[in-house]
């Protein structure tokens, strides 16, 4: 029984080295730069503890032809192909005029090589953004991207690269399509990175029957949503077990789209918790999510959502 | 461009009324009154079929009513969602984001709107149609390969250019004072036989050329449709803006799945359809231009 008295539970999350005002992160690609969502009534960037920007590369680029977006069972594939304005717009026209006083923006970082990850990071570092996303996962581009994030060697050298850059957190995320995503996630921890993020998309494909051909522009696309819950917890549960050894925080993700999904990827293992198809599905999710990690900790006797953080029993 | 804040809501809206209609067409009155006191002709709502599929359908906004707050959309059933969509019950509810989108501009009054709508690009049309206040120098052309899911009756107003078996029109656009006309290569009684672009042509080239040169055509409808109305606005040199379709998840500018490609001062872009669109000035877009 929750008691009559008990304090409201405290929703503030320590990540990296920050503290975020809410443990619900909104993700890379599904926000674009930041401020689309609070065209919505009843969307509060407050209700968030970070907003993670579309992903970055050094030089603009327009991305991928249509079609870039077909929805699946219990999900979605998208193949944008990481349109966006390159690293120097997004500082110089993007940054400027977010409200960074309603919640915090992190960049994320796309290179086709090292010493472009580098330079991503040395220029960000000098910017409002509080922390650093490294995307070595995105599978929609033919250079970088997962080609970095499937070869755990190479996923540290990119960490290592941008580190001496920047003082600002770095956070890698983790490819769900590698086959030991633990050994990827202790190359990154040795190399300097300050917190994890997993799951990225996992590569799919689409057909039209009529055309007999591809539905997706560019063949294969990133599938999200409900479809990967179970891969995406199951990716938690196995870089916890480098991770917490470290006291390296992860950004858990991979089809949260309720309260209850939350909760369990608080159990598995995640610091913070990823939002982003959830978004197209129901655009005032994180109030809702919110409402039920309150009621959840509540019921539970817990007074923090740290305190749930983790605790999977055996 | 900062986006402007809650602009868009999202509503749990009550169907009001469901009216199937031939060719897989119906016509959905929904409960949504604050997309209804805002939406503008051109703008869509983004709605949820059923909770079964949880990615949700972008439709136009046909007609609103802000006192009684409804929304009304005309839908075809193409694939499984818009089907789950007209199995829907009066008295259900679901979820609806709107209104969504850049509106066709309507604001220079000395200019006469030609609009050209196709099967289920009809209804941007109709809102254009009953929104613009010159309605006496307002035209609409529609064609449907099926049955118009609309009450029809003899237009009263002479058409220049338009022959005398072309007679039908929409009836509530009739009743408010604006000329309607319709194509189909279907046979149907009363409607031009041929594509509705080719009416509208036939119109255009008898107005004389003071009356022509004030034209406007805004056009939403299939694509071999915009292409051949994109060529008539090229011909006879007038502005023409078309509304797209494009696959797309938030609808709302975050996710840039929606994407067409437009070349905006000699430069290529890909520009989002739900949130820069859905209307383009078809001269920006290569495809059309
Ligand atoms: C701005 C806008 C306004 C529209 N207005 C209307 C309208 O008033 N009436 C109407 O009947 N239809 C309209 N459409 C088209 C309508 O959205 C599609 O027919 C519908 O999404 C098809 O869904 P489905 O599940 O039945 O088909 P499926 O083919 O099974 O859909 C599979 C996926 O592809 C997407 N998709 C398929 N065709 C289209 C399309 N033409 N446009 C966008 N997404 C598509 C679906 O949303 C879904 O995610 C509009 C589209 C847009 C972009
Ligand atoms: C449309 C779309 C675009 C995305 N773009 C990016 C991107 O630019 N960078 C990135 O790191 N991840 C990108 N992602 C992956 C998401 O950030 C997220 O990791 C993934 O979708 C899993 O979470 P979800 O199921 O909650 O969406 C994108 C996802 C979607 C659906
Ligand atoms: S559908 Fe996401 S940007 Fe248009």
């Amino acid at each position: 029984m929750p008691k009559s008295d008990s304090p409201v539970p405290d929703l503030s999350v320590p990540f990296a080295g920050l503290t975020l005002q809410s443990p619900i992160v909104l993700l890379s690609g599904c926000v674009g730069f930041g401020e689309e969502y609070t065209r919505v009534e009843g969307f509060s960037n407050k209700d968030v503890g970070a907003v993670i920007l579309k992903g970055t590369t050094l030089e603009p680029r327009m991305g991928n032809a249509p079609h870039r977006v077909y929805e699946t069972p219990s999900g979605m594939l998208n193949a944008i192909g990481l349109q966006n304005p390159g690293t120097r717009y997004v500082i110089d026209n993007i940054l400027p005029n977010l409200p960074h006083s309603e919640t915090q923006f992190w960049a994320n970082a796309n290179g086709t090589s090292l010493e472009e990850y580098a330079e991503i990071a040395a220029i960000f570092d000098d910017s409002p953004v509080t922390a650093i996303e490294i995307n070595i996962s995105c599978p929609n581009v033919k250079e970088g991207g997962v080609h970095f994030g499937n070869d755990p060697v190479m996923a540290g050298k990119v960490v290592e690269a941008m580190r001496p850059m920047t003082k600002k957190p770095l956070i890698t995320k983790l490819s769900p399509n590698n086959a030991d995503i633990a050994e990827t996630a202790r190359h990154c921890i040795e190399a300097g990175t300050d917190g994890l993020s997993v799951i990225n998309t996992l590569v799919g494909m689409a057909v039209d029957i009529e055309s007999r051909k591809p539905i997706i522009g560019n063949i294969s696309g990133g599938l999200s949503g409900p479809a990967i819950k179970p891969v995406a917890l199951w990716k938690i549960h196995q870089t916890r077990a480098v991770a917490a050894k470290h006291n390296i925080p992860i950004l858990g993700q991979g089809g949260i789209t309720s309260g209850k999904d939350a909760i369990e990827f608080a159990i598995t293992g995640s610091d913070a918790i990823g939002v982003g198809t959830g978004l197209f599905y129901d655009p005032l999710l994180c109030g809702k999510i919110l409402e039920e990690l309150r009621d959840y900790l509540s019921k539970h006797n817990m007074e923090s959502y740290q305190e749930l953080v983790g605790t999977l029993q055996s | 461009m900062t986006p402007q804040r809650n602009t868009i809501f999202e509503e749990s809206a009550e169907i009001l009324a469901n009216v199937h209609h031939p060719g897989d067409q119906f016509v959905m009155r929904v409960k949504a009154p604050k997309t209804a006191a805002t939406a503008e002709p051109g703008q869509f709502v983004h709605l949820q079929v059923s909770d079964e599929r949880p990615m949700r359908r972008p439709i136009s906004i046909m007609l609103t009513d802000p006192e009684k707050g409804t929304v009304d959309l005309l839908v075809k059933a193409i694939g499984e969602g818009t089907r789950l969509l007209r199995e829907r019950k009066v008295g259900e509810t679901m979820p609806i984001l709107g209104p969504i989108g850049r509106p066709f501009d309507l604001s220079d009054h000395s200019k006469r709107y030609v609009l050209i709508g196709g099967g289920v690009g009809i209804p941007p049309m109709i809102f254009c149609a009953m929104h613009l206040i010159d309605k006496a120098s307002t035209v609409v052309f529609a064609g449907s390969e099926v049955e118009f899911p609309f009450a029809l009756k003899p237009s009263t107003a002479l058409l220049p250019g338009v022959g005398g078996n072309t007679i039908l029109g929409i009836t509530s656009l009739e009743e408010r004072g604006i000329t309607s006309r319709l194509a189909s290569n279907a046979g149907f009684y009363g409607c031009y036989e041929g594509h509705v672009p080719d009416l509208a042509r036939d119109y255009l080239l008898a107005l004389n050329e003071e009356e022509r040169s004030r034209c406007v055509l805004l056009s939403c409808g299939p694509h071999p449709m915009l292409h051949a109305v994109a060529r008539v606005g090229r011909e006879l040199g007038l502005p023409t803006y078309l509304s797209l379709e494009e696959h797309m998840a938030c609808a709302i500018g975050g996710c840039a799945g929606c994407v067409v490609k437009t070349v905006e001062e000699g430069e290529e872009k890909y520009r989002r359809v739900c949130v820069d669109g859905p209307v383009f000035e078809a001269s920006l877009l290569p495809e059309f231009a």
